[in-house]
């Protein structure tokens, strides 16, 4: 296991949303079609049932919530950093 | 550094934004990491904060009154299902400005517990 990251990383800010429809299509894209989307009263969330993962999308936030598979957490949050602007 | 009025300033992310009229957009992780550990719940977590004491000597420990360990913004908390109780589920969860750390603990704590508490 490498050592803990130091303790003064950059902590960059995020803004801007996530578009739903272009985010379903982006994850199409990467091989991820079974996705069930259910509407609440602050945007959607995203049922992944192939990975077992949950995606709270809010106009101002992004949840995800999966098992530990890093690999896949890190593909959705590339993904999803896609449509935010780093600062 | 934003440039606004045809001068360049340096300024923190936060009041970067502010004066872009932009708003933050929380990004935020949950994990859950399966491990195998006789203890209950509650020893469980006495023995994870113990190894991260041991391991994170450079970072923020804290041992919640709510039964949640804190590393730094990172909160871990610990179930045990009904059914197999030695089987504990952590559920670390993490914001984006605390990727590295969030990421590292999951992986640290994915290879288990020490057998003796620290």
């Amino acid at each position: 296991l490498e050592e803990p990251p130091e303790h003064r990383a950059p902590k960059p800010l995020l803004s801007g949303a996530v578009p739903i429809e272009q985010f379903l299509a982006t994850l199409q894209k990467h091989g991820i079609t079974e996705v069930k989307v259910e509407d609440t009263p602050d945007g959607h969330i995203l049922h992944l049932q192939d990975e077992d993962t949950l995606i709270q999308l809010e106009e101002d936030s992004t949840h995800i919530i999966c098992d530990n598979n890093e690999m896949l957490r890190a593909t959705l949050r590339d993904l999803v950093l896609r449509f935010l602007q780093k600062f | 550094l934003i440039m606004k009025d045809n001068s360049l300033r340096l300024v923190a992310p936060e009041q970067a934004l502010k004066e872009l009229g932009l708003s933050e957009h929380q990004l935020r992780f949950t994990c859950r990491v399966q491990i195998q550990n006789p203890q209950s719940e509650q020893d469980t977590l006495n023995t994870i904060y113990s190894h991260l004491k041991s391991v994170l000597k450079e970072h923020s420990i804290q041992h919640l009154p709510d039964g949640t360990v804190m590393v730094e913004s990172i909160l871990i908390k610990v179930s045990a299902a009904a059914e197999e109780p030695s089987t504990k589920t952590l559920l670390v969860s993490w914001s984006y400005q605390d990727e590295e750390l969030g990421g590292y603990l999951c992986t640290l704590l994915r290879k288990g517990l020490p057998q003796s508490t620290g």
